[in-house]
């Protein structure tokens, strides 16, 4: 008898086994559903909390590096950088001088700002000083118009691109482009309007914005502003080496001398990820722990079952020895009926998840991907055969005269 | 009388038949060692599941909490700002806009709230280096300016030296109590600090006592300070935009509603409140600040709650498969009991009894490793362990509901054999 052969009547036998104890299969099978069904929610919630944090944060490019006086997260104390020197807008146009020319750099500064067209006001706009690379840097679509020129830049004329929240109250109908609006009292024309992005982590509102030249900036709203320096460095692969570029560069700029700490920090989306991914893999570790629980419970349930149908199918496995049956072939008939309930236990569970995880998509962008319906599926014939082998062994390995004897 | 006899006998049988339940229930548990073995198995990590995470909660939870009591015994606050408030920037600026609290308001209420044991202020006057001969901290050493009282009020006990006094007040003296870890900051090689000179932002205080350790939250310090008078302070870091915390003690627990009410009254009559308006200060204890903060934790609470008892469903019902597997092969049994007179109610109780056994062992062990698993997260946090009394109890009665719950089933239908069926079974 060969081996296909063997799988189909192991099959067949099995099937059979379930049909004819159909309360008791029914339950084993709710064991694992609820096993299944949990582990499932567990890992779709989690994906979609990393998929939500990914998306929130792609406003920051991969290849963009700020520098900044600050690092985004330092365990350092704080009375050790408190004394760190501003970056000034010097700073920043003698780093362009020395920067590596395939890189694109700007100079960027924020501040808080009221907003005025006739008789609209927008309050809380983030009024950004930047320099005419910005829109390549940040990765910033307009929807009509132009960004700020090099020209304009230079001298520092009063001009500004707004963002969508901005044109879309101030224009509803027609085009912003030519318009001139007020930023606190200084009237300025619109040359472009940005495409919408969204929110940044869920908090700040990047389309309540608006980029005025840098240079009007420190001359209209903030006397000597510090500055942010932004980089792209535009190559992915060495991102770590670029950065490392950068900060020679600007340890130049700050004339450092070899073995001073650097007095000021080189941020990147990585630090985000990191930080991120130390809390999301606590997490998780713990969810995927307590729901994995009650699967092993459900895996503890179908041995125990199996032992007991073991026990009452002693003399059915002493006559299929009897007339020659091998220690494989009973093995693999228990093992077969273990991984059906998983399995069916698996769809099931995965019949139940699915709807449940598309409710869940209106808190977390949630949905169950293919991963975890092959990982669920997979993890349910592994339950099935972990748990049949032990009962599956017991019946290979009985001794055919003492079962037939068995009543 | 005779209904007495009647009720003593039938308890008895009561009694009886309950033990009797209880012995064959243990007698089926151990002529099946494997299966038995296995199902309690189950319910062990089920009530594991459960127990090691509410263990591990309330580690957290008390650790928050020992961080958010720093108050003594039947003490409240006041203060213009809320501990903890959600009401954005237009909030704020309500909040903004009250006067201050100042020293004089203190000194009123002192001799207005008769009934409150002591009344004390503080305010947190800089963050900064402390030095003393010896060496000199980070500068994240904090000073604080109080009265005498707001020693008992906060719970800071003197380990060494006095505490300092009205007339230190008074003259607004340069002295100063020294938090615990900062005094090993400033005098690493031991020695009594007593009557060294501290110097802190350029001025010297005396060392005139040193406080007992406080713990801190998550292992941080929280007595890495100074305390030197508050009239000191004030003369030294202004007393204008400077708001006061007040710390008011009753004298016990039964007093301390109306300290609250007649400190409220008193202080509204102080700051000129208009009757009707709201109050211009904001009174909150220790068990309030925990009121607040359980109120914000409880959703995740009984969401965990609720994940973590997931698993003891579904070894509810590998009970009860196993208990349908039981009955149908003690179908003869059950029906031998039934032909020598076990009535229905007997053989219910013998398989509920047997469920119910099999959770409860279960259950125990469960409960025992649910509160080791959970302290391991004590050890992580440098937290100290506990152990929550109530969840255990919590986690062994679920354990009995859970057997009863899944074992009825088997046992209305064991219960429910035809006794003449069940003889001829085989």
């Amino acid at each position: 008898m060969n081996f296909l052969t063997e799988l189909r009547e192991g099959l067949a036998i099995s099937w059979d086994a379930l049909r004819a104890n159909k309360m008791r299969s029914g339950l084993t099978t709710l064991g694992i559903v609820i096993g299944i069904v949990t582990v499932t929610l567990m890992g779709t919630a989690i994906e979609g909390l990393n998929a939500a944090f990914l998306r929130s944060i792609s406003a920051i490019g991969t290849d963009v590096l700020y520098i900044q006086k600050f690092a985004w997260f330092s365990d350092e104390p704080w009375w050790k950088i408190r004394n760190r020197r501003e970056i000034w807008l010097a700073d920043g146009r003698s780093f362009m001088r020395q920067a590596n020319p395939a890189w694109k750099v700007c100079l960027e500064s924020v501040s808080i700002r009221t907003l005025k067209y006739k008789q609209r006001t927008a309050t809380g706009v983030i009024l950004i000083g930047d320099t005419e690379e910005a829109a390549v840097v940040g990765g910033l679509n307009l929807s009509e118009g132009r960004f700020l020129s090099a020209a304009e830049v230079d001298g520092a004329r009063p001009v500004c691109v707004i963002g969508a929240d901005l044109a879309r109250s101030f224009f509803p109908q027609g085009s912003a482009v030519g318009n001139k609006i007020r930023i606190d009292n200084a009237s300025f024309e619109v040359v472009g309007a940005i495409e919408k992005r969204g929110k940044f982590l869920g908090l700040e509102n990047l389309d309540n914005t608006c980029y005025v030249p840098v240079t009007r900036f420190a001359a209209g709203f903030v006397f000597r502003p510090g500055i942010r320096i932004t980089v792209k460095v535009g190559d992915l692969a060495n991102i770590e080496d670029a950065k490392e570029e950068v900060r020679g560069v600007m340890r130049k700029v700050r004339r450092l001398a070899p073995g001073d700490p650097d007095d000021f920090a080189v941020n990147s989306q990585e630090a985000f990820i990191t930080t991120f991914n130390r809390m999301s893999r606590v997490i998780a570790s713990v969810g995927l722990f307590i729901t994995g629980l009650s699967l092993f419970v459900g895996g503890i349930g179908i041995m125990n079952i199996m032992f007991v149908s073991v026990a009452e199918r002693t003399r059915e496995i002493g006559i299929r020895k009897a007339i020659g049956a091998k220690r494989r072939t009973i093995l693999i008939q228990f093992l077969i009926e273990a991984s059906t309930i998983c399995l069916l236990g698996g769809w099931i569970g995965l019949a139940i998840a699915f709807p449940i995880s598309k409710v869940m998509t209106r808190l977390l962008p949630a949905s169950m991907s293919i991963t975890v319906v092959t990982v669920a599926l997979l993890v349910s014939i592994l339950t099935g055969v972990l748990a049949g082998l032990f009962p599956a062994w017991r019946a290979a390995r009985m001794n055919p005269v003492e079962a037939l004897r068995n009543e | 009388m005779l209904m007495t006899t009647n009720r003593a006998k039938n308890l008895a049988v009561f009694r009886a038949e309950l033990w009797e339940s209880f012995f064959m229930a243990m007698q089926a548990l151990a002529a099946h060692k494997l299966r038995s073995a296995l199902t309690l198995l189950g319910v062990m990590v089920g009530v594991f599941s459960i127990i090691m995470v509410m263990t591990a909660v309330r580690v957290l939870q008390n650790n928050i909490e020992t961080g958010l009591s720093e108050l003594g015994a039947h003490t409240f606050t006041v203060e213009k700002w809320p501990a903890i408030s959600f009401e954005g920037p237009k909030g704020w600026e309500k909040y903004r806009r009250r006067k201050n609290l100042r020293l004089q308001h203190v000194r009123q209420l002192r001799d207005q709230a008769t009934l409150a044991r002591s009344v004390s202020a503080e305010t947190w006057l800089w963050s900064g280096e402390a030095s003393s001969r010896y060496a000199t901290t980070n500068p994240d050493a904090g000073l604080t300016g109080v009265t005498p009282e707001a020693f008992a009020a906060k719970n800071w006990i003197v380990e060494d030296g006095r505490a300092l006094l009205n007339s230190d007040l008074e003259s607004a003296r340069n002295v100063c109590v020294l938090g615990n870890s900062l005094k090993k900051k400033l005098f690493p090689f031991g020695g009594s600090p007593l009557g060294q000179a501290v110097k802190f932002q350029g001025a010297n205080y005396t060392v005139v006592g040193v406080l007992e350790p406080k713990g801190g939250l998550f292992g941080q310090q929280q007595d890495n300070f100074l305390a030197i008078p508050i009239t000191t302070g004030l003369n030294r870091y202004g007393s204008e935009r400077r708001s006061l915390a007040i710390y008011v003690q009753a004298w016990s627990q039964q007093d301390y509603d109306d300290t609250v009410e007649q400190v409220r009254g008193a202080l509204r009559a102080i700051r000129k409140v208009p009757p009707g308006e709201e109050d211009d200060f904001e009174i909150f204890s220790n068990d309030t600040l925990i009121q607040q903060f359980r109120g914000l934790t409880l959703a995740v609470r009984v969401g965990v709650a609720i994940i973590s008892s997931i698993a003891l469903v579904a070894a509810g019902i590998g009970i009860m498969n196993i208990m349908l597997v039981s009955v149908t092969e003690r179908t003869r049994e059950i029906g031998i009991r039934r032909a020598i007179g076990a009535k229905k109610r007997h053989i219910l109780t013998q398989f509920i009894m047997e469920a119910v056994a099999i959770c409860e062992v279960g259950g125990v062990i469960g409960v025992a490793l649910g509160i080791l698993g959970g302290n391991a997260a004590a050890i992580y946090f440098k937290a100290p362990p506990v152990i929550p009394v109530d969840w255990m109890l919590f986690g062994l009665l679920i354990c009995s509901v859970v057997g009863i719950v899944f074992g009825t089933y088997p046992a209305f239908k064991a219960a429910n054999l035809d006794p003449i069926e069940s003889l001829r079974y085989e």
